[in-house]
């Protein structure tokens, strides 16, 4: 179990991460999903002590990891794939880490066999693609048999196989009741991993729930609804927190309601409806929506002018 | 893929959930042995150990048959027995850590390079991750590399010492390990290295890079010394500063003749022993406030 109370970091003036509280619960797989920079690897660096909070705090299991006699025991993190000195073999990396806990030799070949780097144990990790370091960097997070693992972004370079093979992992360690904390940037990713969702932007969190809800939470009820007298059925659902676009003559979006009320009203009003669609929001969206105020690096859309303006700056200079 | 190396790994770890807390604390020991493996897993780290400590002892042959030839080249033997009496014992008793002057600077970048690269390559943030107590780490790391370099520095005098026994034997200035001071004189060769090992490496972690780590350490203990003598020629006070740093304390350490005010043994250890505890305890501080 990690729980962080209003833990925050500091650089400057720049606020990296701010007040942040959030527990990440036993047996269920925690996803912690925001853009890029929003302060997700800031927040588990200070959970396994590398960077200190200007604030809070963050304790694995109840205490500090530091405080901890075994640490390796309770947590396992995945934080950076280039952890190790590329000279060294993946096996001697992983008994240099094992030394410290006296994790016996047959255990580093256990994880070695689970993370699918036999063929390539004994050769230079200088030499690993971003794929192996990272099955070597997720081997080292199972090294002490950890009740906790932390996955900073556990896919990155990944293979489709690999990536599967994560998110099975992720799984099933959860199953077996530990607590998996995994971040990603892809909520594509999350949507098929994790059971709760932290959303953080600009280092605050901007969404706690368990995935479904923040669909849900998100998505205020759309329906797609094709009838015959549109305004006459708009009339009678007239309320508040109800809008509607039309989309063609006949084609409407309403927001803001049930199918069923929208279904109730036509046969009062004895309008014809042949297509009544509850839409669903993809996680995707509503991550979209979650953190459109809150995204630090924005992409702004080229329309055609943009582009020619652009290129004509471009001309120019 | 053309291994199977990303092929269908196994179901994540079978066993239940077994708490073993009993037989799996990190302790010092452990962090010793964790460093030893790093150490010595690295290739290019044991061929510079193994090459200083090869070029200490052929240094300390080559100043020994220099020493005996240039007493031989005389053929005059009363010429020759004058000059043994000027060439007195303490320089050949000084001919075993000859080799010092250039093993210090091996030991003091491999020091550097040691905890430096760990933060070139990342390294640092899994070897603080499974040691979450910093000082605990820095000081498993300090205590092995201080303990290779005492052993580098004390073998290679006692295998120099074998070695030019029989070169020195030629001109008459061969001496017994229980003659006065010949022990002591390579013992402190390793205590040298050691603590130069130690002062390097705290350095390196204060400044965290390899290359300005390195270059502060030798300008420390190479080019400072120079400096040092061509100012305080004519400058009384420069001079007597001079006589502290920690180089000053090293050479002092190893002497084999102690001059007319100058330091003993025991005041040399006690100036570079100061300067490498004071940089050690400064590296802590300033690591456990840090962020990795």
């Amino acid at each position: 179990m990690i729980e962080a109370q209003a833990l925050s970091k500091r650089y400057g003036t720049k606020t990296a991460v701010d007040a942040v509280s959030f527990t990440a619960q036993p047996g269920k797989v925690t996803g912690f999903l925001g853009p890029n920079g929003a302060g997700k690897s800031t927040t588990m660096r200070m959970i396994v002590g590398l960077d200190n909070p200007s604030g809070g705090r963050a304790t694995v299991n109840g205490v500090p990891y530091a405080k901890h006699k075994a640490p390796l025991r309770e947590l396992g993190a995945l934080l950076d794939a280039k952890a190790v000195h590329p000279k060294r073999s993946a096996y001697t990396h992983l008994r240099a880490l094992a030394a410290t806990h006296g994790i016996p030799n047959s255990r580093v070949r256990e994880v070695i066999e689970l993370a699918g780097l036999g063929p390539v144990a004994r050769k230079r990790v200088g030499g690993f693609s971003l794929g192996m370091g990272q099955r070597l960097g997720i081997a080292s997070a199972l090294l002490g048999d950890p009740s906790t693992v932390i996955l900073d972004e556990p896919v990155n370079g990944l293979d489709p196989e690999g990536v599967q093979w994560v998110r099975r992992l992720a799984k099933s360690l959860a199953a077996e009741g530990r607590t998996v904390f995994l971040s990603s940037h892809l909520m594509s990713e999350m949507a098929l991993t994790a059971d709760h969702l932290i959303v953080i932007g600009r280092g605050r969190i901007i969404a706690d729930a368990p995935v479904q809800s923040i669909i849900d939470g998100q998505g205020a009820a759309r329906v797609r609804v094709r009838a015959d007298r549109p305004q006459d059925l708009l009339g009678s659902l007239a309320a508040d927190g109800v809008s509607a676009q039309i989309l063609e003559p006949e084609l409407l979006e309403i927001t803001g309601v049930e199918p069923r009320r929208v279904a109730e009203a036509a046969v009062r009003n004895g309008v014809l409806v042949y297509e009544l669609t509850p839409i669903q929001l993809s996680l995707e969206d509503a991550y979209l929506q979650l953190t459109s105020q809150e995204v630090e690096y924005q992409s702004h859309s080229l329309t055609p002018s943009g582009l020619l303006a652009a290129s004509t700056e471009g001309h120019r200079a | 893929m053309t291994t199977s190396a990303t092929t269908a790994p196994a179901s994540p770890d079978p066993r239940p959930h077994p708490r073993h807390e009993s037989e799996s604390g990190v302790s010092f020991g452990r962090a010793l042995k964790s460093e030893w493996i790093k150490i010595t897993s690295v290739p290019s780290t044991v061929i510079l150990i193994i090459i200083t400590t090869v070029v200490m002892i052929g240094l300390a042959a080559l100043l020994a048959w220099q020493t005996a030839l240039s007493l031989n080249v005389e053929g005059d033997p009363e010429m020759t027995a004058k000059m043994q009496g000027q060439a007195d014992a303490a320089t050949a008793l000084g001919v075993p850590g000859a080799g010092l002057v250039f093993g210090q600077l091996l030991i003091a970048s491999l020091a550097v390079v040691l905890i430096a690269s760990e933060w070139g390559t990342g390294m640092i943030r899994s070897t603080m991750v499974v040691v979450p107590r910093r000082s605990l780490a820095l000081l498993a790391k300090q205590s092995v590399m201080a303990g290779i370099s005492f052993v580098v520095g004390a073998g290679s005098a006692l295998v120099a010492y074998f070695v030019v026994q029989p070169i020195l034997n030629t001109a008459d200035l061969g001496f017994a390990l229980s003659d006065n001071g010949a022990l002591l004189h390579i013992v402190n060769t390793g205590l040298v290295l050691a603590l130069i090992s130690v002062f390097a490496m705290s350095i390196g972690t204060l400044i965290r890079n390899t290359a300005v780590g390195v270059v502060t350490s030798i300008g420390v203990l190479l080019v400072l010394p120079i400096l040092f003598t061509v100012f305080g020629i004519g400058t009384e006070w420069v001079a007597e500063l001079g006589r502290f740093l920690p180089s000053s304390g090293g050479d002092q350490m190893v002497a084999t003749s102690i001059s007319e005010g100058a330091f003993t043994q025991w005041q040399g250890a006690l100036i570079l022993g100061g300067w490498s505890l004071l940089l050690l305890a400064t590296s802590l501080v300033v690591t456990n406030k840090r962020d990795v």
